[in-house]
């Protein structure tokens, strides 16, 4: 599950999980829903896929989100239905490109993942992670 | 992380100055001062932006002090409302988190001969064509387009490349900062992520704080120079803020990326990995710049763009065209941006990178880098405040040079969360609320509306009385925003 905490200027995602895959999957789901109501695929959806490698966690998820915002921005998509997959040496992710004129209500643009306060912990027996995003 | 106080030291040092001294963090280079009055520090204290003006001292090369605005507020790694000048002669560094990710985010100011009384009854209308033609929000792409050669020529020239398109003029760019151009921009430096991110993108407001305001000039504080501005009481003008769009995010993403490890291989230690940093001197420095100056160039091309396609439409509704209008464009300013400038520090002359992380450049009188038609006013300085209340017009005054790198605020700052504001909007129209003050809103989402209300700011008259009495910038005009757009 995801959250958002409080930042002065931009939004704070806090991702809590009892998996990595759930927690980057998760934290994925979060990102998009800063920039659009919740979307499903249609006829003119498409699947995309990402795959982004590195060893620290908390750089990993940087990455990752990264990609996702890239993909949305550049192709003017709302990204959904996300799959994590480890692969040597990082992950791979699939998801589903829905256009943003079938995406229903959008939101706000995301313009990028900071380093800011970034975290990813494995705390007893949930996984935790923080983002901070600037909107 | 959460929103936590600051419970640092804040010691007064002046009527508008509160020092964080040197002492507080083993690693700060210098004091950070932050320039605020007494009710402003209280709600600057609420967050970690005076922890951030701390942790920027930690830079190499730093000259002076860590700066901050009052329209200080927690930002990602630099505070926004930061300054700070690096001198590469002491190894100074160059912080793409000093810039942001929004590098050149700026505002113009656009005047018309128009008074308030002609524009009001046909304002509804107006303020929709607006809406219709200036693409603004998530994933509305421009009516410009430029292939893969222009757009280098388009970052490597700034402004300029547009006058051969009839999209710009001489006049505005003499009005624009730096001419509309950094000369160190490298278009081979940008990514063709950036390129793909960006090129769609040009001329086009985006969201978050990005706006375009159909204003109304509503006090004259100095007369003088609100007629060397071309501004009188009543007049309508313009205003736009956005800035490099998806470009320019790119830009600062590679280079950040670019940086990760760099710190370790300099020796630099550093309390947060947003101030990424490399020696101005470096390769991984050089290849930043030339990247920021492309990304800086796109973005005043973008505010060109939108100013033109603002034109456009006032042409369209009033029936003349936009010279008839009057529209000229009075000033722009950028406020996330480095610049190359020479600074009288500890009694010589000295070429530093001035970092300006949501603060403005406001050079004094005589300075040569102004407008000759404005050089006897100092530099057009443009302060968005929210978009119930006002925004500023100010000029520069050389207790900006004194103090500050030729710097003052460039907001009102904001005093709310996003969260908290949208919480603050339950079960409330935020469009009926602004439409009982005199102004028409559209936006693309009522969430853009809610994040952005009134509230969610401080008030921005308090901020422009801070850097008015403190000498780094002088107060000229007040304008009350009667139309707005947003993303």
């Amino acid at each position: 599950m995801y959250e958002l905490f409080d930042h002065t200027a931009d939004i704070g995602l806090r991702v809590r999980s009892a998996d990595r895959e759930d927690l980057f999957r998760e934290a994925a789901t979060g990102l998009f829903s800063l920039i659009a109501e919740p979307v499903r695929g249609g006829p003119s959806s498409c699947p995309v896929e990402i795959e982004v490698r590195g060893e620290r966690l908390d750089l990993l998820l940087f990455d990752w989100l990264s990609e996702w915002l890239y993909l949305s921005d550049r192709d003017r998509t709302i990204l959904c239905d996300f799959e994590v997959e480890w692969v040597e040496g990082g992950l791979r992710g699939r998801a589903t490109a829905v256009p943003m004129e079938e995406a229903g209500a959008l939101l706000r643009e995301v313009k990028a993942i900071t380093y800011h306060g970034l975290r990813v912990e494995h705390a007893g027996t949930e996984w935790i992670a923080e983002v901070i995003v600037d909107v | 992380m959460g929103k936590q106080a600051y419970s640092g030291p804040l010691e007064r040092v002046g009527e508008f100055v509160w020092r964080i001294p040197r002492s507080y963090k083993s690693g700060m280079r210098v004091d950070g001062l932050i320039y605020a009055s007494e009710k402003l520090i209280e709600q600057i204290r609420h967050d970690q932006a005076p922890e951030q003006v701390a942790n920027v001292a930690f830079l190499p090369g730093i000259q002076h002090a860590s700066l901050a605005m009052p329209d200080i507020h927690w930002g990602y790694g630099f505070t926004i409302g930061g300054v700070c000048a690096t001198d590469p002669e002491e190894g100074g560094v160059i912080s793409p988190g000093g810039v942001g990710y929004d590098i050149n985010c700026g505002v113009r100011l656009v005047r018309t001969r128009l008074s308030r009384s002609e524009v009001e009854p046909v304002l509804e209308r107006l303020v929709d064509a607006l809406y219709r033609r200036v693409p603004a929000g998530v994933g509305r792409g421009g009516a410009f387009r430029f292939d893969a050669k222009e757009l280098c020529r388009l970052m490597a020239e700034g402004t300029r490349f547009l006058v051969g398109r009839g999209l710009a003029s001489e006049a505005d760019i003499a009005h624009t900062e730096a001419h509309g151009c950094l000369s160190g921009a490298d278009p081979d430096l940008v990514s063709a992520r950036a390129v793909e991110r960006g090129a769609a993108q040009c001329g086009t407001l985006g969201s978050g704080n990005h706006f375009l305001e159909v204003q109304v000039v509503d006090e004259v504080c100095d007369e003088p120079a609100a007629r060397t501005l071309g501004l009188a009481p009543d007049q309508v003008c313009v205003m736009i803020h956005s800035g490099s769009r998806g470009l320019g995010y790119q830009v600062c993403d590679d280079a950040l990326r670019d940086l990760r490890g760099v710190p370790v291989k300099y020796g630099i230690q550093l309390p947060d990995a947003q101030l990424a940093c490399a020696p101005v001197e470096s390769p991984e420095g050089r290849r930043y710049l030339g990247a920021m100056c492309a990304a800086g160039n796109f973005a005043w091309c973008n505010r060109q763009l939108l100013m033109a396609q603002t034109r456009d439409v006032f042409a369209e509704v009033f029936g003349r065209s936009w010279s008839e209008l009057g529209m000229s464009l009075v000033y722009d300013v950028a406020h996330n941006i480095a610049k190359h400038e020479l600074h009288r520090i500890g009694g010589r002359e000295r070429r530093v990178w001035v970092h300006r992380k949501g603060a403005t450049r406001a050079f004094p009188p005589g300075h040569p880098e102004i407008p000759a038609d404005y050089r006897a006013i100092g530099q057009p300085v443009l302060i968005p405040g929210d978009m119930g209340r006002a925004s500023w017009v100010l000029v520069g005054q050389p207790g900006s040079m004194e103090q500050t790198f030729g710097t003052t605020c460039h907001g009102a700052g904001r005093a709310m969360s996003r969260t908290a504001a949208l919480r603050a909007s339950h079960g409330r129209r935020i469009d009926q609320e602004l439409r009982e003050r005199g102004v028409v809103a559209r936006a693309q989402s009522w969430r853009g509306l809610a994040e952005e209300q009134p509230a969610a700011y401080k008030n921005v008259d308090d901020v422009v009385e801070v850097v008015h009495r403190a000498g780094l910038s002088r107060k000229v005009a007040r304008m009350r925003p009667i139309g707005v757009i947003k993303g």
